[in-house]
């Protein structure tokens, strides 16, 4: 027959004893610590229970008024708060609030070597923890005592040390006070020591050098090539964890530093890291996920490597891998991200993951996956996949079974879907931030990119509505540049389409104004192949080019002949052909443009640059002058 | 006052073991938009025949010597509509790609019989004989040199009874944007000569146009 359960052996009844025992004492005490200990251990719901029933302070109590002489008493109270902060951020404060802090680090200093690793290991969970309080580095005495932890002979305590370092070493001035006090050379020392000691050793390591060139420079390097030699080593370690961490490290030293420099450039070791990483990821936990994150990071910018890593057959592994079923959302960020940097430069790439049978489907899908950074990176990974001109061009995109909710409007064949897609982007491109509208123009422009006179009408109709003119001024040069580029998409092609810009009146004058007041090359280079593209039209828009160019009652120099000085190749390019187009000898006004160009000073400039470094410049200079002497040589 | 324009250097050589590393300079004439219009010779022994061809820039990317594009050919005999390809060009850079094409069915005989079709390539024979050009430095000459391979066809299936097995050797000239190439396909009419000019579409001058990829 049940009968009813007695109160001590509900939370409420230990956490009664509790009390009681931290006010009597006796041996009361260690008996319920232990009986606690064993119920909260390893369990999160208990932990939080106990908690909230406030038996962290009980348990503080008895460590604060404990005799230094009971050691058992000791231990069991460090490893009860110990458990308490064990993974639970709202453990680590309730022992933070209670004032458990001082009385652990004072264990530290106990004769007994037992004491001393109780207390090391409650501290290593509290450092473990976000909610764990910042470590005052710039104190000389802390300094101190970090070192005499990592001198200690024992594994919880030079672990602590490490956790310590990990978890509240953020900035570089930091970072150098760690590095100057010798603080490396002790974790590298480390990594002769157990398993755990390794582990701990190289995070604390990769928090030490990330990102600081100067540190890494100093320290580490073929220079101290036992350093770098033990790293290298330790990337064929058996422990999956610690080949990772090896890894982390020597991709932090190689991405600190310029590719110039001696670090990292044998083609074996970086062949031989990027197959360490493939490997790792083989591994579907946590060490898995970073080891696609950290390969990621290896080849991110160095084509390179990316090659390196696409004959290693990355791209196939990624490809098979992500059409597991339920991944976890940190393993298909992992997996796009990295297939994402793969694809950036690499065509081989792109065809790879065109091919494979699920993988655009899969990304595509992601797009609107639950987590946001899922989200980013498949966007980001389909994006680099698209470049493929190749691809493009054979419609890939646009077939019914790959079709990606972006592009898939972009490029409907229903023009209301299109026009539904193309709102979104002129919404977009009145964004107040101002990376959404440079994103947004510049998707729009390269949409007007070769577009038929249809689609052109229907988008400059979209486009009618929103002041094109504010953005080819807009505050951002960016955002000025792919206006431009817009415009300069929008008059090119059939001859009629630079009807557009006199409809819209004022765009012309903004444009011209945009190249006397602006500054940024790439910017005026648009607006000059705006100019140039208007002027490769009928009689009266090469002559409300030239009116836009050459003021005949302004005695300043010809924004024209400015603009050819240029240092920039590109711009004199754009210039020289817009002078190419205004001097085309058939033209009924061609002769009276001829003698204002001349009169602007810009013939005689063009002459100055008839040995013009750039070949392209060269030869239009010799088309423009070879037109404007067809009607005579003004020199004398 | 006239002065005397330099003429173009032929292509050096560059010196000793780092040679060919400069990327070509962009050419406008040749950028993404750029089209380009006129024929190829299809002629066999017993009919004269040549299709009408227009040709348009998709992608450049000289940094890899990559060129690509489409080409449509207009009055094509067994065909009801123009057939459009895609094509992948290999810049000869030194650099990404030399004179020898080591694929497609083409040895060196092959391609130096071709290339010197071209009246621009004979200063630079006597040196692609020695090492297929990689010691030459084109990035100041007047001609761009390149392979153009279709890789399929656009708007009709591949068994519409065309083939594309070939490519062509094309010689571009920067100066005024015209193209010659001459068709290389072991199983068809051999030298079957493409020419093209660059086109403006009604108008009076040139227009750009231009893309670019985040």
């Amino acid at each position: 027959m049940p009968g009813s359960a007695s109160t001590t052996h509900r939370p409420e009844g230990l956490i009664e004893r509790l009390r009681s025992a931290a006010a009597d004492g006796g041996e009361a005490k260690l008996k319920v610590l232990r009986e606690l200990k064993n119920q909260i251990i390893g369990n999160r719901t208990k932990k939080l229970s106990y908690i909230k029933l406030g038996a962290v302070p009980s348990v503080v109590s008895i460590l604060s008024s404990a005799s230094s002489s009971v050691d058992c008493l000791l231990i069991q109270c460090a490893a009860t708060i110990g458990s308490f902060a064990c993974g639970v951020d709202a453990g680590v404060k309730a022992v933070l609030d209670a004032g458990a802090f001082p009385h652990l680090i004072n264990l530290l200093s106990h004769s007994n070597e037992k004491v001393v690793d109780a207390g090391a290991r409650a501290l290593k969970m509290i450092y473990q923890s976000k909610a764990a309080p910042k470590y005052d580095f710039f104190q000389h005495k802390n300094i101190e005592f970090l070192i005499s932890l990592l001198d200690k002979n024992n594994e919880n305590v030079t672990g602590l040390g490490a956790s310590i370092i990990t978890h509240s070493c953020e900035t570089n001035n930091e970072q150098k006070i760690l590095a100057d006090a010798g603080v490396l050379k002790k974790l590298i020392n480390l990594l002769q020591g157990t398993t755990s000691q390794r582990e701990s050793s190289l995070e604390s390591f990769a928090t030490i050098i990330k990102q600081n060139p100067e540190v890494i420079t100093k320290f580490v390097g073929p220079e101290n090539s036992t350093t770098f030699g033990s790293l290298l080593e330790l990337t064929k370690d058996r422990y999956p964890r610690t080949r990772l961490l090896a890894c982390i490290c020597l991709t932090l030293i190689k991405n600190a530093t310029s590719s110039s420099s001696s670090y990292l450039q044998s083609v074996g070791i970086r062949t031989k890291l990027i197959l360490v990483l493939l490997e790792l990821v083989d591994d579907f936990g946590q060490v898995g996920d970073e080891a696609l994150f950290t390969l990621s990071s290896f080849i991110e910018h160095e084509e390179d490597l990316q090659k390196l890593a696409f004959e290693a057959n990355t791209v196939d592994k990624l490809c098979h891998q992500m059409q597991k079923e339920s991944l976890q959302a940190k393993r298909l960020e992992g997996i796009f991200t990295t297939l994402g940097n793969l694809c950036s430069n690499l065509e081989p790439c792109r065809s790879i993951v065109l091919q494979s049978p699920k993988a655009l489907i899969i990304i595509t899908d992601a797009l609107t996956h639950t987590t946001i950074d899922v989200r980013v990176a498949a966007c980001i990974c389909l994006k680099n996949v698209s470049r493929s001109v190749k691809y493009l061009s054979a419609g890939h995109f646009m077939t019914d079974a790959v079709i990606m909710p972006v592009i898939q409007l972009l490029y409907d064949a229903s023009t209301s879907v299109q026009v539904a897609a193309l709102c979104t982007l002129v919404e977009l491109s009145k964004s107040m931030d101002s990376t959404v509208r440079l994103n947004a123009v510049w998707a729009l422009r390269n949409l007007m990119f070769l577009v038929d006179s249809r689609c052109k009408e229907e988008i400059f109709m979209d486009l009618k509505l929103f002041p094109l003119t504010r953005l080819i001024s807009d505050s951002n040069a960016c955002v000025q540049e792919q206006a431009l580029g817009l415009v300069c998409n929008l008059v090119n092609g059939p001859v009629d389409s630079i009807m557009y810009l006199f409809t819209e009146g004022l765009l012309l004058n903004t444009v011209g104004r945009e190249l006397r007041r602006a500054s940024k090359p790439q910017v005026l280079v648009q607006a000059m192949y705006v100019m140039c593209n208007v002027a490769s039209g009928k009689e009266f828009e090469k002559e409300a080019v030239m009116q836009q160019l050459v003021n005949e009652d302004d005695n300043n120099q010809s924004i024209i002949v400015t603009l050819l000085q240029s240092d920039v190749a590109s711009l004199r390019t754009a210039v020289v052909w817009t002078v190419v187009n205004l001097t085309i000898p058939t033209g009924a006004g061609a002769l009276a443009r001829v003698v204002k160009l001349r009169n602007a000073g810009v013939v005689s400039q063009l002459k100055n640059m008839v040995n013009d470094p750039c070949l392209d410049v060269k030869l239009r200079v010799r088309t423009a002058l070879g037109q404007s002497m067809t009607f005579g040589d003004f020199s004398t | 006052m006239p002065v005397r324009m330099v003429e173009s250097p032929a292509p050096s050589n560059s010196s000793g073991a780092n040679y060919g590393q400069t990327c070509l300079q962009p050419c406008s004439l040749l950028s993404v938009g750029q089209a380009f219009s006129g024929t190829q010779n299809v002629s066999s022994p017993q009919k004269d025949e040549a299709w009408r061809v227009n040709v348009r820039i998709q992608g450049c990317d000289l940094d890899h010597g990559y060129l690509c594009g489409t080409m449509e050919a207009l009055n094509v005999p067994m065909a009801d509509t123009p057939v459009v390809t895609f094509w992948e060009g290999e810049i000869v850079d030194t650099k990404n790609h030399t004179f020898f094409t080591n694929k497609w069915k083409a040895t060196s005989e092959v391609d130096i019989e071709h290339w010197t079709k071209f009246p621009s390539f004979s200063p630079l024979l006597s040196q692609v004989e020695v090492d297929g050009g990689k010691s030459l430095d084109l990035s100041n000459y007047q001609y761009i040199f390149m392979r153009w391979k279709e890789q399929y066809f656009v708007n009709v299936g591949a068994d519409c009874g065309l083939t594309i097995a070939g490519f062509y050797y094309v010689c571009f000239s920067c100066v005024d944007g015209s193209i010659n190439g001459y068709y290389y396909d072991p199983n068809s009419s051999p030298f079957q000569k493409l020419e093209l000019k660059t086109t403006n579409e009604g108008r009076s001058g040139f227009s750009f146009s231009s893309y670019e990829l985040q």
